[in-house]
């Protein structure tokens, strides 16, 4: 900010000796409304926000009295690369949206274009997309409570979290060789069934994470100063969430009780007995509370699911999405084509229009996804939860002091994949 | 096979539990406003998921208020807003998926827009839809009449031309070598 | 030393010993936009610790690191903000492009995205993977921390011309 010359009134800089300046400015030049108020810039690097977000806030000493937000800053245009790639090609983008949880956007993903083509995969498989969703849930709300904690001091629980994280990633590798960017299932199956015993180590891992989680929760939730920052702290009441459109743990933590899992089954949730947390407040430590009470739940589901899943095709045994196997291909001559087929033009999606959604991460995640019949979408529109829950950060954070926004930002998890797309 | 076929692993068994509730919503709609609504695809004849209503602009505020509160519909939830360039004319339909919180039920409605043509806000309605109505200006150029601060969102302020346009370069590259500047006018009282 | 005065290759003792204090206590600055920010979060924690290597001070401020970590995408809205945070780093300055996206652009060519900080400012090492295992990102610190103790990074060769033109660098 260059104005600091046209500020100081002449006759100031002239005192002291020659050769030295004595600089008394008597009006501070960020003080745009001559009253003392000052506007900083929270700008798109910064430690506390969690990519690059910015945050034009004009505060009055600590308290913020207006903010604007602005985001963008890793806009990756995936809606417009939709229209120039096949379905198939597309799955590789939708790990990247709320990359925490890659394996949810797959699985969304997946099912989206499965619903406009109506073709319905095996049991097995959808099993294991279950597990995987469930995982993928479990390692985004570790992270999310674990840079919110280390946000505000407490950096214990984010090496502990950090830990499990490292464990789940162990298993996601064995089951599709990626840590973070999984690119696991496919229109009409998975890209490869589950190691033998696979089941079995997710079920070991979730009975330690179990154990491990319930150290963590005494490590914070009556931790005093956990409460005194969290409590109390950027209320987002009820009929604000509902007007922002919230979904997911925020929306839950203010009293709305919508869980898409339960109210609107899809896979086989309606098999597996789990129960939706929901809290009064709508402040940051309800936020914090509901998130680590569903990690315990999808603790739950996940136990369910290995115990219920049976050995079988994980392939819909449909003609226009079935990948012919390796051995076809390499041997015979009508493989090789429908293989090149396959990857080189794409399948052509029936005519239509769906929108789909999951239960993601951070709340309702959708695909709407307009077909003209082509092998690539007219229009992919996706839903990312963290674009209408950002929007609430404004008029959350008014009011508060600065260490609140840093919580309140915490708390919300935005994730830069899935506001900016 | 598509659309239409009822799979309940992905979703697709909203026309049995809900064919019966859209019928008679769609016929109450109809009723009541007549002259607004230009054309109803149903899920089991057309192809989609859920029924979708086109509307015409000039009521659309009352029609969406009336979806949200009266007792028969109760669609309080805007789930997305969002437009897709049909390249037809008129170019653009502004489309609104709706949830209700209490059914379980969705529903689309769209309206048409022509290029130059301003679509009524609905921040009067759910305030959550500043934001969405933003991205449709940055990204397709409709503007809203009545929106306190249409400014772009997603791209550079200083970006020219709309990135969804169906006319638009998927790398049509703008470089800038500054930052953007803070704009004091918009933290006034 | 050669005629001109200019110091090609002869480098002190003295330039030895400041070399090998440099490359084991690099001060990262983490620039974690999207997905690779994630991925570089654990390769800063327990698992595949970096402070192993020195790298441990994680300093958020330009004006106190030495390394510039740029993780995940940049795209033309944040390319002026990149070029800012560099030029605020001061001499010896080093930076890993971590990601496929932040080396070229990754898998998107795209209207928004710069393709590759290396339109932005200059890159000493990169790192390919979407997103790199932590592995990779540990060898591509070993072989900075060796290009540093031999003198190699253009920050060092700068500094080198520099002193040897009279000026300070």
């Amino acid at each position: 900010m260059s104005t600091s010359e046209s500020h100081i009134p002449k006759d100031i800089l002239r005192q002291g000796l020659p050769g030295t300046m004595d600089v008394r400015i008597e009006r501070d030049p960020d003080d745009l409304w001559d009253d003392s108020r000052v506007i900083i810039n929270i700008g798109p690097t910064h430690p506390a926000m969690h990519g690059a977000f910015r945050c034009m806030a004009k505060i009055n000493g600590e308290i913020i009295e207006k903010s604007y937000s602005e985001f963008g800053y890793t806009h990756r245009a995936k809606e417009k690369i939709a229209e120039h790639r096949t379905y198939h090609q597309f799955v590789v983008y939708t790990d990247r949206l709320n990359y925490c949880s890659a394996l949810l956007n797959n699985v969304a993903y997946s099912m989206s274009v499965e619903r406009l083509m109506g073709i319905e995969p095996p049991a097995r498989c959808i099993w294991i997309r279950m597990m995987a969703s469930e995982i993928a849930r479990i390692a985004d709300h570790l992270i999310c409570i674990g840079i919110s904690a280390v946000d505000l001091g407490a950096f214990s629980f984010f090496l502990y979290g950090f830990h499990q994280r490292e464990e789940a990633y162990t298993l996601i590798e064995k089951l599709c060789g990626a840590r973070l960017t999984t690119s696991y299932t496919r229109i009409g199956g998975l890209m490869h069934d589950a190691p033998e015993g696979w089941e079995k180590e997710v079920k070991a891992w979730a009975v330690k994470t179990k154990s491990v989680i319930e150290e963590m929760d005494k490590l914070l939730t009556d931790n005093k100063i956990w409460r005194k920052r969290t409590e109390g702290v950027t209320i987002f009441n009820k009929e604000q969430s509902l007007a922002y459109s919230f979904t997911g743990p925020v929306a839950r933590a203010a009293g709305i009780d919508i869980d898409l899992r339960r109210d609107q089954p899809y896979m086989y949730y309606k098999d597996v007995e789990f129960d939706v947390p929901i809290a009064q407040n709508g402040d940051c430590f309800d936020r914090y509370a509901v998130r680590l009470e569903e990690i315990k739940q999808s603790l739950k589901i996940l136990i369910q699911c290995a115990d219920k899943i049976q050995k079988g095709p994980i392939w819909a045994e449909d003609k226009r999405v079935r990948i012919p196997e390796k051995e076809v291909i390499y041997n015979t001559m009508e493989g090789m084509i429908h293989h090149f087929k396959f990857f080189m033009s794409g399948f052509d999606v029936p005519a239509g229009e769906a929108y789909t959604q999951v239960e993601g991460g951070n709340g309702e995640l959708g695909f709407y996804i307009v077909s003209k019949g082509g092998p690539s979408a007219h229009r992919m529109r996706i839903r990312g939860p963290s674009f209408w829950h950002y929007q609430g950060f404004d008029p959350m954070i008014k009011g508060q002091m600065i260490g609140d926004l840093v919580a309140a930002l915490g708390s919300i998890n935005v994730i830069a994949g899935e506001l900016d797309r | 096979m598509n659309i239409l076929t009822p799979i309940p692993t992905n979703g697709g068994d909203t026309l049995i539990k809900f064919g019966s509730v859209w019928k008679s919503q769609v016929a109450i709609l109809k009723e009541k406003f007549s002259q607004d609504v230009e054309e109803v695809l149903m899920p089991g004849e057309a192809l989609c998921d859920v029924p979708i209503i086109y509307v015409k602009k000039k009521n659309l505020v009352n029609i969406l208020t009336f979806l949200k509160e009266d007792s028969q519909f109760q669609y309080n939830f805007l789930a997305d807003y969002t437009a897709i360039d049909e390249e037809s004319d008129p170019r653009f339909e502004v489309v609104f998926n709706l949830f209700s919180h209490t059914k379980f039920a969705r529903i689309r409605i769209k309206v048409r827009c022509a290029e130059n043509e301003e679509m009524p806000t609905l921040i009067s309605i759910w305030p959550g839809a500043n934001w969405a109505e933003r991205e449709i200006w940055d990204m397709f150029g409709i503007k809203f009449q009545g929106h306190p601060d249409l400014r772009r969102i997603l791209m550079d302020q200083r970006w020219v031309g709309h990135p969804l346009r169906k006319d638009y370069p998927l790398r049509g590259y703008q470089v800038f070598t500054t930052p953007e500047a803070i704009d004091p006018k918009l933290l006034q009282d | 030393m050669s005629k001109d005065g200019s110091a090609s290759v002869l480098t002190t003792r003295l330039d030895e010993v400041v070399n090998w204090a440099r490359k084991n206590s690099l001060f990262p600055l983490p620039f974690g936009t999207s997905c690779c920010g994630i991925e570089m979060m654990a390769t800063l924690c327990s698992d595949y610790d970096m402070a192993r290597f020195g790298a441990e001070a994680i300093r958020f401020s330009p004006r106190q690191s030495d390394m510039l970590i740029v993780a995940g995408i940049i795209t033309q809205k944040m390319a002026p903000v990149l070029k800012n945070i560099y030029d605020q780093m001061s001499d010896p300055k080093w930076v890993m492009s971590f990601g496929a996206c932040a080396s070229s652009g990754g898998i998107f060519n795209v209207y928004s995205v710069a393709q590759g900080i290396d339109t932005v400012i200059p890159v000493d090492v990169y790192v390919p993977g979407c997103p790199p295992a932590p592995e990779g990102v540990l060898n591509a610190l070993v072989r900075l921390q060796e290009d540093i103790g031999a003198g190699r990074t253009r920050s060092q060769i700068r500094e080198i011309n520099q002193r040897s033109l009279g000026r300070h660098p």
